[in-house]
């Protein structure tokens, strides 16, 4: 029973009575209110979250861009007097910058193929090909993720020392691939909750038509799982990309392999020696190199250069969050 | 091909049994397949070194000319860890931060949670400039790292200087609040919240991205079957989205947990004594406080169990 419709019988016509229209008037102004206020509010929390994030950020960057000479200038306070790249060259100078960055690239890139290839496999195989023991297998990843990797560090090193891999970038691509690098046990656990989270219904379909497991796993099971795909390869690239630990005790940072995380640490350790052998001092005046604001300057220069391919890297990358899995094929 | 299989089923009257059998043994085979590269990575790169860390830790490990002396003590190594270790650097004991990390990780993992789900969600919505406001939120996960903390701590000399310049603060928060009128303690509260901001953000950046994956592999259909149903969006976030990222909070808290203990001051007391060479006590502090995570672990995948957080709805 409808009591809010009113029927016009000389019309032939059926209309909304008053209080109906009042009501859904009232209604659709509640909605447009909820909505606009649900705006505002965002907009002034992520903005203001933005600005948390960002404010040290633009500090930095406004100190990179004055010109070595105002270092010290207490009337420059926000924008600088003269700009400059120099802060930038000198960094590049420091770090080595483009034989690094290609390296750390290459490295980057590498091994996260391999993580991706080697944590998606075993997450597949632990949420989708269960059989007696997996479970019991599945708490070793546990284990791999809680353990800090500074407790394995002697032993590992001995034994890598032992294969003689020390030294070489090998190292990280044999950790990646055995799906033993940087959190990869954090990957398989995620690679693990996309598959379990897709519908069984997928897996039915394609085993009635014939599909082998792989063919399941390949064609229609890695393309529905492109968000755990494209996060962890985000993840192992930039974890690689800033990893020191590993760098470091297998000392694959060389002199004819460096790396930018290498590089910014040692040259934050001592920036004047780094300044020095790496002939960054003849550009300036003893008056600029003896300020150790300016030191300070290089070495906050040096770590943004190193963050920028990534950030550049993920406005590209983010587009990807963006799709979600509308081609899932099941319906209802 | 159609020739084979009606040949297998004249030979083998019943084929569609065998084609089960042989369906869950192809699944057996390939569960082998795809589990050996990390099977061996395990046994190789994780466990030798894991026991051999183990063995370590009952073990007073000297550097000595090409070699490593070891000689055994027991169970000291573990004593010392927790009865008399006193950090020079930092002044404080190994007990002290340990309990502090614990009861940290308890309050905060759970207003981690809720924050990172929230700011997920918020990131999913339609508005302009999300893109500019995702990569502004990514840029925390890309400053986590110990080469850019090392190069940044140079940036004291910097603060410093501004400070005296008096650029250090853009506005004195707690200053204001008192001369507004608020009481002294809620000024306190409000300034300790805002000073830990870019703490919790620090921390969230990843969980964010990870629960903005999961809520992106939720299917369309679902919201546009609810909206049609004339669902709220408080209604479709309950119904919808909770249920669907699920599975995926477990992933998280088990991530925020190893970050939180990671990042705390305990693994800076283990990697100081693994400088100094003290091996053997380093190795017992790691597996003391690998015991800690195991138990807090236990703990959630227990509550998980209870609530039923995280088993796949499309599982029933």
């Amino acid at each position: 029973m409808n009591i809010n419709i009113e029927a016009d019988l000389a019309l032939g016509k059926l209309s909304f009575n008053e209080e109906a229209k009042q009501r859904g008037k009232s209604i659709r102004r509640i909605r447009k209110f909820q909505s606009i206020s649900l705006s505002v509010l965002r907009t002034l929390l992520l903005g203001g979250l933005c600005f948390v994030i960002l404010y040290p950020v633009i500090q930095q960057l406004l100190l990179a861009f004055r010109a070595p000479m105002d270092a010290n200038d207490p009337s420059v306070v926000w924008i600088p007097k003269n700009w400059s790249v120099q802060n930038f060259t000198i960094a590049a100078l420091v770090l080595d910058y483009w034989d690094a960055l290609l390296n750390t690239l290459k490295l980057s890139a590498i091994s996260m193929i391999l993580q991706i290839a080697s944590t998606a496999l075993a997450g597949y195989a632990f949420s989708r090909l269960k059989f007696k023991g997996s479970e019991v297998l599945f708490i070793f990843v546990i284990i791999t993720i809680v353990i800090p990797p500074q407790a394995l560090s002697l032993a590992q090193y001995l034994y890598f020392r032992d294969l003689s891999l020390i030294g070489k970038e090998l190292s990280i691509y044999v950790m990646s691939g055995l799906g033993q690098g940087i959190r990869s046990g954090i990957f398989i656990y995620i690679f693990r909750s996309f598959f379990k989270g897709l519908p069984k219904e997928l897996e039915e379909a394609a085993q009635i038509d014939g599909a082998s497991v792989f063919r399941i796993f390949w064609n229609v099971m890695l393309p529905n799982a492109r968000g755990a795909i494209v996060t962890v390869g985000l993840f192992a690239f930039v974890w690689q990309w800033n990893d020191v630990y590993f760098a470091k005790i297998f000392e694959i940072s060389t002199a004819t392999f460096p790396i930018l995380t290498m590089r910014l640490v040692n040259a934050a350790e001592n920036i004047y020696a780094a300044l020095f052998y790496t002939g960054g001092l003849s550009l300036i005046g003893q008056d600029v190199w003896s300020n150790p604001m300016f030191l300070a300057t290089i070495s906050n220069v040096s770590a943004l250069l190193m963050m920028l391919p990534l950030l550049i890297m993920y406005l590209f990358v983010q587009k990807q969050f963006v799709e979600s899995i509308e081609r899932t094929g099941i319906v209802g | 091909m159609m020739q084979d299989t009606l040949n297998n089923q004249v030979n083998n009257p019943k084929g569609k049994k065998k084609y089960e059998f042989t369906y869950q043994r192809q699944k057996f085979i390939w569960a082998i397949i795809f589990l050996l590269p990390w099977f061996i990575g395990l046994l190789l790169l994780f466990l030798l070194p894991f026991m051999e860390s183990l063995r370590y830790s009952f073990y007073k490990l000297t550097p000595a000319v090409g070699e490593i002396i070891a000689e055994f003590v027991g169970f000291d190594n573990y004593f010392f860890a927790i009865n008399e270790h006193v950090s020079v650097a930092t002044s404080t004991s190994f007990r002290v931060e340990l309990i502090n990390t614990m009861t940290d990780v308890i309050f905060n993992l759970p207003v981690l949670l809720i924050f990172s789900l929230f700011m997920a969600v918020l990131l999913n919505m339609k508005f302009k400039g999300r893109a500019l406001v995702r990569a502004i939120f990514f840029v925390p996960v890309i400053l986590n790292s110990v080469a850019v903390t090392t190069a940044l701590g140079g940036g004291q000399a910097i603060n410093d200087i501004l400070a005296q310049q008096g650029v250090g603060q853009i506005f004195d928060l707690h200053f204001f609040l008192l001369q507004t009128g608020f009481p002294e303690f809620l000024v306190a509260f409000v300034v300790g919240l805002i000073d830990r901001i870019y703490d919790i953000l620090a921390l969230s950046g990843v969980p964010i991205l990870l629960f903005l994956a999961s809520i992106q592999s939720i299917p369309n259909h679902l919201y546009e079957a609810a909206k049609i149903e004339g669902a709220t969006s408080y209604e479709m976030f309950w119904l919808i989205t909770l249920p669907n990222v699920s599975p995926h909070i477990l992933t998280v808290t088990v991530y925020a947990l190893v970050d939180t203990f990671l990042t705390s001051p305990v693994a800076t007391i283990i990697s100081d004594e693994l400088n100094k060479q003290a091996w053997g006590l380093s190795s017992a502090m790691a597996w003391i406080y690998v015991l800690c995570i195991i138990a807090v672990l236990l703990v959630v995948f227990v509550l998980a169990k209870i609530f039923k957080i995280g088993g796949s709805h499309y599982e029933h």
